[in-house]
């Protein structure tokens, strides 16, 4: 089903599912149908395939690193690669090391899922969970605030570049000092820009009446408790098997 | 003579394309005024002339050197660039040290940068906020500091993006009559983006019209 005519609170909770699932889950197999689940939503949520990979791509280079590092930190268990008497990689290590990519990716994947929706949808879902609207709204304007400020930084950055400050070529030492620098003019942006905001907001009755009404509602039609019943019996399912495959 | 050759460029992010083959050639010993539409892309090019942005296709040559490899220290030391925001460009703790900053970098003897930075902060009328927290100006004032620490650097071209919004009657012809020394006695490049037909026909002497 098209993800973008989804409720939104089903939305939310198929990543709370995925995500809870995710973070319980011990084994690969598991792990793996989780990996297929969110894989197989997204697909046949008409995402192609290119925009996930043009959106996971830059946390992908973080997900190799964890497992890089977990393979070599973790020293338990019997050698898997072993360099004459050093042992490079063990099992045990190399199993953790899996486990914890595959359960971030499933996160991520899960969150994408999320990411087809607007903001205001979330926020009308959140405030119908009971969430009180103030802070749904604030959590929602901190989300639109962080790509404002990164391009902010940027600016900051490319000025101070081109007024002839190394970063790039500087020490370690020169480039935490020169880092530091920036992040004043930012904060102190981010602060005066919160402050106009807010009074913005005042004068246009923001909080002006305890009782919020909406123009639009939320109603979840017959195909979305279906998706949702759908979802919970896959994802319980799952975990049954996976525990009683853990007892025997 | 800083070149644009067959630029193309689009935002990634929205896929909204500002230039597809775009070409025009910016003299020195001249000032050149800019114009266009809100939107035009104005800021786009003056961007992708400094670095900050870089074309999809195409170059940008600045006295025979492409700076499709130059990082933006090297393309500073060539080109002042003031952005349109002062916000953004002001990251010292006080008026004096955000002059000063780009002639300490430059490893001036400190009597010299004293001497430059104290001329550029008067040049500007900025010498009675000398000690203040820069975010703490007026909007024309951070205009002002803005442009006063990137003149004082003396780069060869200077792209201003609209550097008279804010500024009062006085500070505007100030500024134009700066810039107009600056062209005579150096023979400094300028590209000038402005909505003030008054400002551009008083000091430019020639005129680009951005199109959509
Ligand atoms: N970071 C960005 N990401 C995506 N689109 C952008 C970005 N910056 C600008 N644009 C879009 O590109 C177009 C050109 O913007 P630009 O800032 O170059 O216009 P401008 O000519 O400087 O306008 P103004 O006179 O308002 O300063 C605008 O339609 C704008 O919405
Ligand atoms: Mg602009």
């Amino acid at each position: 089903m098209n993800l973008a005519r989804l409720d939104p609170r089903v939305k939310l909770l198929i990543l709370a599912g995925l995500s809870t699932a995710a973070l319980v889950s011990r084994s690969y197999t598991t792990l793996l149908a989780l990996l297929a689940i969110s894989l197989i939503i997204l697909l046949a949520g008409s995402i192609a395939p290119i925009t996930i990979w043009m959106k996971l791509r830059g946390l992908f280079s973080l997900i190799v690193a964890l497992f890089v590092l977990q393979c070599l930190f973790n020293r338990s268990g019997e050698p898997l690669l072993a360099f004459t008497k050093f042992t490079l990689i063990t099992q045990a290590g190399f199993k953790t090391a899996a486990a914890i990519s595959l359960r971030l990716l499933v996160i991520l994947l899960a969150a994408l899922i999320v990411t087809t929706g607007e903001a205001r949808d979330y926020l009308l879902s959140l405030t119908t969970m009971k969430v009180p609207y103030e802070v749904a709204f604030m959590v929602l304007t901190a989300l639109r605030f962080l790509p404002m400020m990164r391009e902010e930084a940027q600016d900051v950055l490319c000025a101070a570049q081109l007024r002839g400050l190394q970063i790039k070529k500087a020490g370690l030492k020169r480039q935490v000092g020169a880092y530091s620098k920036i992040i004043i003019p930012i904060v102190a942006g981010a602060v005066r820009r919160a402050e106009d905001f807010s009074i913005a907001m005042e004068a246009r009755g923001f909080r002006a009446h305890p009782q919020r009404t909406t123009m639009r509602k939320l109603r979840m039609r017959a195909s979305d408790w279906l998706y949702l019943a759908v979802f919970c019996a896959i994802i319980s399912s799952i975990e049954a098997i996976a525990a009683i495959a853990a007892f025997t | 003579m800083i070149e644009v050759n067959n630029v193309a460029f689009t935002y990634p992010h929205t896929k909204k394309q500002i230039f597809s083959n775009y070409s025009i050639v910016f003299e020195r010993n001249e000032i050149t005024a800019v114009t266009g539409n809100n939107g035009a892309g104005k800021t786009t090019l003056s961007k992708l002339l400094v670095g900050i942005l870089r074309p999809d296709a195409g170059s940008i040559v600045i006295d025979g050197a492409d700076i499709g490899r130059m990082d933006l220290c090297a393309i500073g030391k060539k080109v002042g660039y003031v952005f349109q925001n002062p916000d953004r460009q002001l990251f010292n703790d006080t008026v004096y040290n955000e002059v000063a900053f780009g002639l300490y970098i430059m490893k001036l003897p400190n009597d010299e940068i004293e001497q430059k930075a104290s001329h550029y902060l008067s040049l500007f009328g900025l010498t009675q906020y000398r000690d203040a927290f820069p975010g703490k100006l007026s909007h024309g004032e951070k205009q002002r500091l803005a442009l006063a620490a990137v003149l004082a650097l003396g780069a060869d071209y200077l792209v201003l993006d609209e550097p008279t919004t804010g500024l009062d009657i006085r500070r505007q012809r100030e500024l134009g009559n700066l810039l107009e020394n600056l062209r005579s006695g150096h023979g400094c490049g300028i590209i000038l983006i402005t909505h003030s037909n008054e400002f551009s026909s008083c000091y430019a002497s020639k005129r680009v019209v951005i199109a959509q």
